[in-house]
């Protein structure tokens, strides 16, 4: 455990080192034209925006969903999305994830993180069931067959789908923005020797603004390791059985495209629209935990900012 | 409790009761939009803002714009009146009704700013927990 932690925490020391001098060039290519902006420019300090509060509190009540992959499973319910955010000079907390932040550059600021795995979410409400058929990967079932003469067997069999733990990643976190957009990079590494894995993601989004209306579409591609995979989506020989076949994943992409809309009915109230799919990575969905090849999360509320 | 929900409610629909002054008739004023949606800092909306007013006491009123020094424009002996403002709006300010060349508002509405751009770009992170939707 100690060494898993230890080699997890080199790496991370690693992907950090990397970022920081992404990072800093990044910087300095950027610094001079942001210098020159605020120096020459005599209106620039009588337009400092108003300090914000540290604080980002909100609440939006609706109706959603996100749906659930894994099988014998039920989708999981949004009818509230609470907001809970500090964001101090360095440190912030944000709905759940601690950061520090390394860099704060013109274009570009980057942040060590701590986050808890999102994919153990699809493993709270689970059912277990008697099943007469086999679990085949991409959603598919077979019926049992008797091995020497290929007949159809009558049987049954419990399934019971396997638990698995919350696991804490560190990272690094790189936002990026410009005119033509914003973009995330991140790079996590499980630190709290659940799956011993990572994840590297990169994530487009870019606004746009028509009169009240802001229309917000978002594209990512994430990476996620073998023993990532093979931890939420793997079923270990001691798991197995006639209906649930030992299955492990190899590592992989999984893609998503979502639309954030917001119309702003005064500076605190909107109307809000969400709507994300997610395409699992080849190898997740082939996982006979796996009953659907995607998630697809939307939501539609009002949403209150205090 | 009916007080108060009739209070929201008329702030809801941006009509806004003044608390006049003993030599001010009270007033009241109507302005269409009242918030002014923008990306950027920098970034101003242009908009142009439909004003009504009413009175039950007929008095000279002159609009004002909290931003602008002179009137926009004044009514003499007027129970109601209609005006149009073209304008780049870039902070909050107010239209108000009052008397020419005093400071007594008999009604007033504020016309807010959202910026959508943070100064703090982590403010714009994008969560990937299952109850983070937004």
């Amino acid at each position: 455990m100690l060494r898993l932690t230890m080699h997890a925490f080199r790496n991370i020391l690693k992907i950090a080192a990397l970022w920081s001098v992404v990072a800093l060039a990044h910087g300095q290519t950027a610094d001079p034209a942001g210098n020159a902006a605020t120096t020459t420019s005599p209106s620039a300090t009588a337009q400092l925006p108003a300090p914000e509060s540290h604080w980002r509190l909100g609440a939006a009540f609706g109706y959603g969903q996100r749906t659930n992959p894994l099988i014998q499973s039920e989708d999981i319910p949004v009818l509230v999305d609470l907001d809970i955010a500090w964001f101090g000079k360095r440190w912030f907390f944000d709905n759940g994830d601690v950061g520090l932040t390394l860099f704060d550059q013109a274009q570009s600021t980057t942040s060590l993180v701590a986050r808890l795995n999102s994919d153990r979410v699809f493993f709270g409400k689970t059912n277990a069931r008697f099943v007469n058929f086999k679990y085949a990967g991409n959603g598919e079932v077979q019926a049992f067959l008797d091995p020497a003469t290929g007949a159809q067997l009558d049987q049954t069999v419990e399934v019971v789908p396997p638990d698995r733990d919350y696991a804490i990643e560190l990272g690094v976190e790189s936002l990026i923005d410009g005119d033509w957009g914003a973009a995330t990079l991140r790079a996590f590494h499980d630190v709290s020797g659940t799956h011993g894995g990572y994840e590297l993601s990169a994530y487009y989004s870019r606004r746009w603004l028509v009169g009240r209306l802001s229309l917000e579409p978002t594209v990512g591609l994430s990476y996620k390791s073998a023993q990532l995979n093979d931890y939420y989506w793997g079923v270990q020989a001691d798991e197995a059985n006639i209906a649930l076949p030992e299955y492990h994943p190899g590592d992989g992409f999984s893609l998503e495209g979502g639309l954030v809309a917001n119309y702003h009915i005064t500076r605190s109230l909107r109307l809000a629209m969400s709507v994300n799919y997610e395409r699992l990575a080849d190898d997740v969905a082939a996982s006979p935990l796996a009953e659907e090849d995607h998630v697809m999360a939307y939501f539609t509320g009002l949403a209150w900012t205090f | 409790m009916p007080g108060r929900s009739r209070w929201l409610t008329l702030c809801l629909l941006a009509v806004c009761l003044p608390a006049a002054g003993a030599d001010l008739p009270a007033a009241r004023l109507i302005v269409k939009p009242l918030l002014c949606v923008t990306e950027r800092e920098a970034d101003a909306c242009s908009m142009t803002f439909d004003i009504r007013w009413k009175s039950q006491i007929a008095a000279e009123y002159c609009l004002n714009d909290s931003a602008l020094n002179a009137p926009l424009r004044c009514w003499t002996k007027a129970l109601s009146g209609a005006h149009s403002h073209k304008r780049e709006v870039k902070e909050a300010f107010s239209y108000w009704l009052g008397t020419p060349g005093g400071a007594q508002r008999a009604a007033e509405v504020k016309i807010e700013v959202l910026r959508l751009d943070s100064a703090d770009r982590r403010r714009e992170r994008r969560m990937r927990h299952v109850w983070d939707v937004l």
